[in-house]
């Protein structure tokens, strides 16, 4: 199977090996090419390393007096799925016995066990089959709220969550949690949205464009015949644009168009080079094609949206959505490109959890119905044990950081409400 | 005028310049008879019609047959200082075409634009020389103005046929143009001709162009070029910007003082985002490099097309929502309404592929064109309006090789546009897109002089072979009329086979139903078929806005507007019908030869592929009325050497009329001043029945003697006409109660037919006038139109009508109208002095309507002290100008010899009369 591992490797690892753990609040964010999926697990009492049940004094006290609460210590794991293998998904939820579990967890008195908040376009779309198969109703959060909410709390709550890259170069950037809006939030799913945030829950989406991850993999797939977005990336990696994108140097005989200020080896035109060219599409490496596609894309994604930060005189664009996936040449591209239509004044911004904002978001969404707040306070971040996972590593690493962030899991407690 | 010895000697020197010269200006002597076909019709176009025409024509300024340059030097002149070293000569009369020539190579298309001088006809005819001479025009003979008139003509060819390119240029010795215009100013003989080019194959191909031309290719700035390009067009053509939204384009008429600042986006392999400020002035402040390159490139890769347009013509037919990711696909159906998506909005383009368990193979060619179409459209249309927005700039258009006036294309990145600005920003697209890089280096020239042309200086014709080929040239240029009419007969059998429209027959009276407008979703249009035209662009200096426009930027010539399917129809019926009448017509004014009826069903078959070009793109040929309609159909009689298809009928008709005129001018001499100016104006009402451009008037002269039709149509006119401000005009003339009589300085009359019109209609009336003590200037065609009677044979219809009329021979007399024909008839006794005088100027047009802002610098000067003006017949008066509104009083006068017209425009019926009476405004 040319699964790459990602969801079923996991899925053996992580999943099946810790079922000790209480599946209790689960989110889904239904996209049209991934689920992501967001859920926590209780620490039962007793466990190891951690604290169960947190007396409501001790860590409640001091955020905001609420009595009735019980905190619950646990992880925030994120998993993500392909939509066209939704099966998987469900499976997983029924092996996690997610479904059921509500009820036997701790407090987490959610009064109608079998909903689950999701948010996505599948969460309509599929909205059927949740009830058929595990018999659960969806509950329908919207996706500009929850991709929102998402990214608000991981940038006040994470303190290493944003970061910039550029030549390989990663560095976390320390956001200051009284200055963060407003930003610009570039979530790049199958299409991008670009959203103006301007406070919790205040928020537009300004812009978007429908050349995004989608288009790359659609493309891609029908191009290079690869099977899945990760292999279409890792080819990507290998390979050199300029055998077919026209360069500025392409057109002007190896010069710059300096009159402009356009260097030669800018790309003047993406796939251009196929027009002069008597190829067909078998004579190029799939490797060139996937990467002259993904720079296309990433410049394109990078320009408009610092058209649109331009416009609202936004000082910062953090681009998430799965499409980035840590992918350090996409990041690349896009810093570049909005480096170079800044002239410099703009950086593009990443998050390490950037696949899960919508899921993250819809998560907590239960506080409204279940839970108070997931304690920003005290959440913890889980260090990456495997150093391969650490997300680094410049252009000329060629190892695929596909798992760099997406299952990290975070440690935090969750006050619950009684 | 200076000593003529010493320009003959200077002209001498030329000569010898051009001796030392000698290989090279024998080849292109020998070559341009041979050869330049193009321009010499259109000399033999203007020199045939004046040879034909009555009036005397000076000496023949052209020389060809010689193997070597001749020069006319009737009327040379030095220019300024007498005493300067090397004065500048005007030769005026010089014709041999002084050409400049500027290229574009892309990578796909060369684009070529060049010039070709042509000299306004010859003016020292003495009538005209008297009458300009009374109007106060200075020197008709010598240029005052500093654009030399000619015409510019915009070619293509691809660029992997070059050879037909540099075959083309050299046949039509282009490139020796600059060099001669050289020679001719500055008496400098120049070896290193250079011709300017822009376009990234300016450097490919310099060593091909030295090779085989012998001239150094000069390369000009891409972007300066570009932006110079836009503001010529942008200035110089009236409506050359449109708007394109579902598939109906709309032209907009800018205001040239209000263009800048704006957006440039160039999409060609790449795109340019330009700001231009002002000429030369501009940055290049954005752009992409997802553009007609990506389109092309991965459009080659995906569907294995072979040419860019092969890959458009698949998106004609294609669906992209089989392959792009619908917001509805990801919401089950649904809208996300929330942030104003709709289900059918692409969320992903080429999203769908991914769910899809299907190969490459597997998805239709059609489809992925599409797809591919709309995702690069809209990107850039989204980025282009955020850089609008970002400067605040309110106008975007857009130009390059990837629009190529592709519908889809242009409604894709209008859609952008329109999305993304919440209906705030719109975008616009040029006619003359693809060659604004050549006209740009076009414009680097030095002395092209076309920074100063204006709106009104420029006429944009359509040749015959527009329909078929657009600016898009395959092979040699054609020869002469012969080659021209062999090449109409080829098409016409090649039919279908060729990216042409099929002429077709007339849709008859079917309905309303069976008409379709070309929208850019059909799949039954050529590829290119909402492609615009591109004419030539004739360059009249001497054409003026007229005067005595109320607004000349409101003015709109056109009454009715052919943007509505149902009146193109119908006019496209009309004129089809109209057809094998007027070929009849033609070939009978060429008498009858075989020669004759074989240019007549030519002209037939060119004019049927214009009109089924417009019926099928109505906005092919730019903004088009009625007006532009039937113009199209004299030039095209013109261009198949019909010069005045109804000659024989205008001079049998002026002489019935001509006949009966004592006996009228009797009648209407016996009544007294009130009944005598209704009975004249009835009379011209009357008289106006007489119009071949009219079907229902074409069957009544086969019915009648021309004398019968006008009594009949005289004993008709009852009062109330249908339009009737007959009082207000009378009270006005002969005053009322307090009001007292008005007497016009000048009276300028717009004439219509030929016969009983002008000679029992409108020549009383303006006898009328000049007894009243007005001058009256008539003002008739330039170039024959149908019967109306053209400003050449003006003067021998009033020198005849004059012999029984002292009123009218005094003022013609005056006006100089008779100074040979005249001299000896009557005694001298009467001087002439004592007469107001009549005049005639002709309008600059050879159409049966008049479009008020180009009319010639005769008009101009002689409207300047007129504060009457009359303008008679349909064309000029009802279909064009039945809106116009004049600073000084103006009456409109017409018999409506069509039903719909007359149902449409004042609700009454055939041959009802319009007397439209609007004092000074």
């Amino acid at each position: 199977m040319d699964r790459n591992g990602v969801t079923e490797g996991e899925f053996e690892e992580r999943g099946m090996n810790k079922c000790a753990e209480q599946v209790s609040h689960l989110a889904l964010d239904i996209g049209g090419s991934l689920i992501k999926m967001v859920y926590f697990c209780g620490e039962n009492s007793g466990s190891e390393h951690q604290q169960g049940i947190l007396s409501s004094k001790e860590s409640c006290g001091l955020s905001n007096g609420n009595t009735n609460c019980s905190v619950l210590g646990g992880k925030l794991h994120f998993r993500k799925f392909e939509t066209s293998k939704i099966n998987e998904c469900l499976e997983f939820m029924s092996s996690k016995q997610f479904h059921r579990n509500g009820e036997d967890c701790h407090g987490a008195s959610v009064s109608e066990k079998n909903i689950i908040k999701a948010t996505g376009g599948g969460a309509f779309k599929f909205a059927d089959l949740f009830k058929e198969k595990l018999g659960m109703t969806l509950d329908k959060v919207d996706e500009m709220n929850s991709l929102v909410a998402g990214a608000n709390f991981l940038l006040k709550a994470a303190s290493h969550e944003a970061y910039t890259y550029m030549d390989g170069q990663k560095e976390y950037v320390q956001i200051d949690q009284n200055d963060l809006y407003p930003y610009l939030l570039v979530n790049i799913g199958s299409g991008v949205s670009m959203i103006k945030v301007d406070g919790d829950g205040k928020f537009e989406r300004v812009s978007g464009t429908s050349v995004g991850g989608g288009t790359f993999w659609g493309l891609g797939k029908l191009l290079t015949k690869c099977k899945s977005f990760d292999e279409l990336l890792e080819l990507s990696y290998s390979g050199n644009n300029r055998v077919i994108d026209m360069l500025v140097g392409d057109i002007y005989g190896g010069m710059d168009y300096s009159k402009i200020g356009l260097s030669s080896t800018a790309i003047a035109s993406s796939f251009g080079k196929a027009v002069s060219e008597d190829k067909d599409l078998e004579e190029y490496k799939p490797e060139d094609v996937a990467r002259s596609l993904l720079r296309m894309i990433s410049n394109n994604i990078g320009q408009i949206a610092y058209l649109n930060a331009l416009r609202f005189g936004l000082k910062r664009i953090f681009f998430g959505g799965f499409f980035i996936r840590g992918h350090a040449y996409t990041m690349d591209t896009i810093s570049v490109a909005v480096n170079f239509w800044s002239n410099g004044e703009a950086k593009a911004m990443f998050l390490r959890h950037e696949g899960f904002l919508g899921a993250l978001g819809a998560f907590m969404s239960y506080r409204k119905d279940g839970f108070a707040d997931l304690m920003a306070h005290h959440l913890v971040e889980q260090v990456p044990t495997k150093p391969s996972r650490n997300a680094g590593g410049g252009l000329n690493n060629s190892k695929i950081l596909k798992d760099g962030n997406e299952n990290i899991s975070i440690e935090c407690t969750m006050q619950l409400s009684n | 005028m200076a000593n003529l010895t010493e320009i003959q000697q200077t002209i001498a020197k030329n000569d010898c310049l051009n001796d030392s010269n000698t290989s090279f200006n024998n080849t292109k002597n020998n070559n341009k008879s041979d050869k330049d076909f193009v321009e010499r019709e259109a000399r033999e176009q203007r020199e045939g019609g004046g040879e034909q025409d009555m009036a005397p024509i000076g000496g023949n300024p052209i020389h060809r047959s010689s193997s070597r340059p001749q020069l006319d030097v009737s009327g040379a002149a030095i220019q300024g200082n007498f005493e300067e070293r090397d004065p500048t000569i005007l030769l005026p009369n010089q014709s041999d075409d002084i050409s400049h020539l500027a290229l574009d190579i892309g990578g796909s298309l060369i684009k070529l634009v060049y010039f070709s001088r042509h000299e306004d006809r010859p003016v020292n005819d003495r009538i005209k020389k008297t009458i300009k001479e009374r109007l106060g025009i200075s020197n008709g003979n010598r240029r005052s103005y500093p654009v030399l008139g000619g015409r510019l003509h915009f070619v293509k060819f691809e660029t992997n046929k070059i050879n037909q390119c540099l075959d083309f240029i050299s046949s039509k010795q282009l490139h020796c143009g600059g060099m001669d215009a050289h020679l001719w100013h500055s008496g400098v003989s120049n070896e290193n001709a250079v011709i300017k080019a822009t376009g990234g194959g300016a450097y490919k191909y310099a060593d091909l162009f030295k090779e085989r031309l012998g001239v150094s290719i000069e390369k000009e700035d891409e972007m300066n070029c570009l932006v110079a390009g836009a503001n010529f067009l942008l200035k110089a053509i009236r409506h050359e910007a449109f708007t394109h939204m579902e598939g109906h384009k709309a032209f907009v008429q800018i205001d040239q003082n209000d263009l800048f600042p704006y957006l440039l986006v160039n999409v060609g392999s790449g795109v340019s985002i330009i700001k231009v400020d002002g000429d030369g002035k501009f940055q290049r402040v954005s752009g992409t490099n997802v553009g007609g390159g990506t389109y092309w490139g991965l459009g080659k890769l995906l569907t294995k097309c072979n040419s860019f347009d092969e890959l458009l013509e698949l998106s004609q037919r294609g669906d992209n929502r089989t392959i792009d990711m619908l917001v509805g696909d990801i919401y089950g159906g649904m809208d996300y309404s929330k942030i104003g998506l709709s289900a059918s909005t692409i969320a992903s383009s080429f999203g769908k592929a991914i769910s899809d368990n299907k190969d490459l193979e597997d998805y239709r060619s059609e489809d992925i064109s599409l797809s591919l179409l709309r995702m690069i459209s809209y990107n850039i249309g989204q980025i282009s309006y955020l850089n609008a927005l970002r400067f605040g700039l309110k106008r975007i258009f857009f130009g390059g090789f990837f629009i190529r006036g592709h519908a889809y294309t242009m409604d894709t990145i209008s859609f952008a546009v329109q999305f993304w600005s919440k209906g705030t920003s719109q975008a616009m697209f040029l006619r003359h897109e693809g060659f604004l890089g050549a006209l740009g280096a076009f414009m680097s020239y030095e002395k092209h002089g076309l920074d100063d042309l204006m709106v009104h200086q420029l006429v944009e014709r359509f040749p015959m072979g527009a329909p078929y080929i657009g600016g898009n040239v395959h092979g040699p240029p054609l020869g002469d009329l012969n080659e021209k009419i062999s090449w109409m007969e080829k098409f016409i059998l090649k039919g279908t086979e060729i990216t042409a429209p099929v002429p077709m027959a007339p849709p008859g009276t079917t309905g309303l139903g069976g008409f379709e407008v070309p929208s850019s979703r059909g799949g039954i249009l050529r590829p290119d078929a909402s492609k615009l035209n591109v004419g030539v662009l004739h360059l009249v200096p001497t054409l003026e806005v007229f005067p005595l426009l109320a607004d000349p930027k409101m003015y709109e010539p056109n009454t009715i507007d052919l943007s509505d399917p149902g009146e193109l129809e119908y006019w496209f019926t009309v004129l089809s019908g109209h057809l094998p009448d007027l070929v009849d017509k033609a070939v009978a004014s060429e008498g009858g030869t075989d020669d004759a009826k074989r240019r007549g069903d030519a002209f037939a078959r060119a004019f049927s592929a214009h009109l089924a070009r417009l019926m099928e793109e109505p906005a092919a040929y730019g903004k088009l009325g009625l007006a532009n309609l039937l113009e199209l159909r004299e030039e095209c009689l013109r261009e198949f050497h019909f010069f005045d298809a109804y000659r024989s009928i205008k001079q049998r008709e002026n002489e019935a009329s001509l006949a009966v005129l004592p006996d009228l001018l009797m009648e209407i001499d016996s009544m007294d001043e009130e009944t005598r100016l209704l009975k004249l104006v009835e009379g011209v009402l009357a008289a106006n029945i007489f119009d071949w451009g009219s079907r229902a008037c074409v069957d009544l002269y086969h019915k009648g003697t021309i004398i019968e039709i006008y009594r009949m149509s005289r004993n008709k006119m009852q009062r109330p006409w249908r339009v009737d401000n007959f009082d207000a005009f009378k009270e006005r003339m002969l005053g009322f109660g307090d009001k007292k009589p008005y007497q016009h300085k000048r009276a300028l009359l717009f004439v219509d037919n030929s016969g009983a019109d002008i000679i029992l209609g409108m020549l009383p009336l303006a006898r009328e006038l000049l007894r009243r003590g007005t001058e009256v200037v008539l003002v008739a065609n330039s170039l024959p139109a149908l019967n109306d009677v053209t400003a050449m044979e003006l003067p021998d219809i009033v020198a005849e009508a004059a012999k029984h009329c002292d009123i009218l021979r005094r003022a013609a007399e005056a006006g100089g109208l008779l100074v040979d024909a005249m001299i000896n008839i009557q005694d001298g006794s009467i001087d002439s002095s004592s007469s107001v005088p009549l005049m005639v100027v002709e309008n600059g047009c050879g159409s049966p309507c008049i479009d008020l802002r180009q009319v010639s610098s005769e008009l101009a000067a002689a409207a300047k002290e007129a504060d009457l003006v009359i303008l008679e017949g349909m064309g000029r008066s009802l279909h064009t100008n039945f809106n116009a509104k004049f600073r000084c009083d103006a009456l409109k006068l017409a018999m409506v010899k069509n039903q719909r017209l007359a149902e449409k425009l004042i609700k009454g019926s055939i041959y009802d009369c319009v007397c439209r009476f609007e004092p000074a405004s």
